[in-house]
């Protein structure tokens, strides 16, 4: 039996069963509840199948041409566009947004951004080793979930990697130790064995539980004996045996270490902490997997990298790439952009309010596949097929691997994909200016 | 132990065994029955016949039937019940990212995710029906059930 890939969330799992007669999906076998919601979402009340305009404060249906000539008019009087979203289209649109950005002097950013991108960035940086879900089923030995909670975010993330069978670890849950650090007792803490350590740290705490780690593991007897960040001196000797001993220890760095502020000292401290692991150890080494949200949101990044040489925001104008250390954030802040572009994400629930609410005062093109909080401040809702089920694409799994998503069935009254409709507006702006 | 305190405690070997001990663990593993001890059925040891009937004839009342319950509700789908089961994992086939279950389902298989929510196929190959000695008491698919979803019982 065919087996597909499913788009619900980044591990994009590989086994899925769709059985369908072309037309419609009628069954969906081994996939968790956000797979069957991803694949519901073909027949959803809120999907979109022809574009929109908002017209007197009301969002009224029209044709194709009509809405891309609306779009082509406010991008050709804007100086300063803002592209965003990104992470839930295939590398190939991306690329395609890219060369959007290019043509229009504008600047782009993925959610990666105010996600994993900058912890990635500095792995990069300070050459640490990131591990893939093959490895960590075949040859991992320990796992550090660090503000993670795969159990409610990522459903299949645990049964893939801390219980599966591998090759050198033949009976699956047995031979790995599991090590969950977190203030909240998540779903997660359920999957706890015998040998396994909780950690339930104090909320906020997780930089001076890295620095004293870090210590203890250059100079012995460091710990003070009332232990550190709520947690007993016993405890953090025995998790640095393990990380110490272990063949091939890997750690999961979630959403919770993930600060709003700029600086990323814990980041860079956790990194820090790996490197230092990984120089003291003989045979054994401890490398990382990051874990985002969006079933595309490493592939951002890495288009960026290949195309561009940089991660994260990229500024153009005049047509070349403009050093900048600038972000979403940064850009929502100062207010500098007169129009936006964003791509298959819900900005106005995702960022503060006193960010999102500079969208909605400039013209908002929104390119979705359902209706969302954004559309309600959209100008512009074009709509496209949704890649993985009605168009076909490459993504980037969390653990950096390219996954090619094949087409299931067709898109409802022909909506074109992310990247055949980036493609007709770069066209039509080609085309305008000669 | 709770059992070895009724027998006669003499080592007859009338029973076959080499000691009372050997066979108060045969018996609550369910190998022997009472009245396999000869001298039990005498009258010296009534009394402590009819409590060890009593004992053995509770955890038998509650062996009646293996029901595995998978409360819908709570379920999400993640598919530990099918990894981590060890009858289902006899018969995973390998794909890209670690091994998946087959389909259509092996006559084994007891679990199988559907629409996001876990079904039980059949539960004639339960380890707690089809093995012996320690592994019957196999608890693995309520023990790591992240949602705490699925609930052994005996009805």
């Amino acid at each position: 039996m065919k087996r597909f890939t499913c788009s619900g969330c980044s591990l994009l799992c590989d086994d899925i069963i769709v059985r369908s007669d072309g037309l419609f999906i009628d069954e969906v076998i081994g996939s968790c509840m956000k797979g069957k919601e991803r694949f519901d979402q073909v027949t959803s009340k809120n999907r979109i199948t022809s574009p929109m305009i908002r017209r007197k404060n009301d969002l009224q249906k029209v044709e194709w041409d009509e809405a891309i000539k609306e779009t082509i008019t406010i991008l050709k009087n804007s100086s300063k566009p803002l592209l965003y979203g990104f992470s839930n289209s295939s590398c190939e649109a991306q690329s395609k947004g890219i060369e959007l950005a290019q043509l229009i002097n504008g600047f782009i950013d993925s959610n990666a951004s105010i996600c994993q991108g900058k912890v990635l960035n500095l792995a990069k940086e300070l050459g640490i080793n990131l591990s893939t879900i093959t490895e960590v089923i075949n040859k991992a030995d320990l796992l550090i979930l660090w503000g993670a909670n795969p159990a409610e975010t990522i459903p299949r993330l645990l049964n893939k990697t801390l219980f599966s069978r591998g090759k050198f670890r033949m009976t699956g849950r047995e031979i790995k130790t599991l090590i969950i650090i977190d203030p909240v007792k998540t779903a997660s803490f359920n999957v706890m064995g015998v040998r396994d350590i909780a950690l339930r740290i104090k909320a906020g705490k997780d930089l001076e539980l890295v620095r004293a780690l870090k210590e203890e593991c250059c100079q012995n007897d460091s710990i003070p004996s009332e232990g550190v960040a709520g947690i007993d001196s016993e405890d953090l000797k025995r998790i640095l045996l393990h990380i110490t001993g272990t063949e091939n220890g890997v750690i999961f760095l979630g959403q919770g270490i993930l600060k709003s502020t700029q600086d990323n000292v814990l980041i860079r401290e956790i990194l820090d902490f790996i490197q230092v692991i990984n120089s003291k150890q003989q045979k054994g080494r401890v490398s990382l997997i990051l874990m985002g949200g969006h079933y595309n949101m490493a592939g951002f990044d890495h288009i960026a990298l290949s195309s561009c040489g940089k991660i994260g925001g990229l500024q153009f104008k005049n047509k070349q790439l403009v050093e900048t250390e600038d972000t979403i954030v940064s850009k929502l802040e100062r207010d500098d952009f007169d129009c936006s572009i964003i791509i298959g994400t819900d900005v106005i629930s995702h960022l503060p309010y006193t960010l999102s609410s500079k969208l909605a005062k400039k013209p908002l093109i929104l390119i979705d596949n359902h209706r969302t909080a954004t559309a309600d401040i959209a100008n512009i809702i074009l709509p496209t097929a949704i890649t993985g089920i009605e168009c076909e694409g490459l993504a980037i799994r969390l653990d950096q691997v390219p996954i090619h998503l094949e087409k299931i069935i067709n898109p409802p009254s022909n909506i074109p994909s992310d990247e055949d409709l980036l493609n007709k507006i770069i066209m039509r702006l080609n085309e305008g200016g000669s | 132990m709770e059992l070895y305190k009724f027998l006669p405690k003499t080592n007859c070997k009338k029973c076959g065994k080499p000691t009372c001990m050997a066979f108060a663990l045969d018996l609550l593993q369910g190998k022997v029955k009472i009245d396999d001890c000869p001298p039990l059925l005498e009258p010296k040891y009534q009394k402590q016949y009819a409590s060890l009937k009593e004992l053995i004839g509770s955890e038998e009342g509650q062996q009646k039937e293996l029901r595995i319950n998978i409360d819908s509700d709570l379920c999400d789908g993640c598919g530990i019940c099918v990894t981590v089961c060890p009858v289902n994992a006899r018969y995973c086939p390998p794909s890209l990212s670690g091994k998946a279950p087959d389909y259509p389902p092996e006559k084994h298989q007891l679990f199988q995710v559907k629409s996001g929510k876990c079904e039980l196929l059949k539960i004639e190959y339960c380890r707690r029906i089809e093995a012996e000695g320690r592994e019957r008491e196999c608890r693995v698919c309520e023990t790591y059930c992240p949602r705490e979803a699925i609930k052994i019982e005996y009805v």
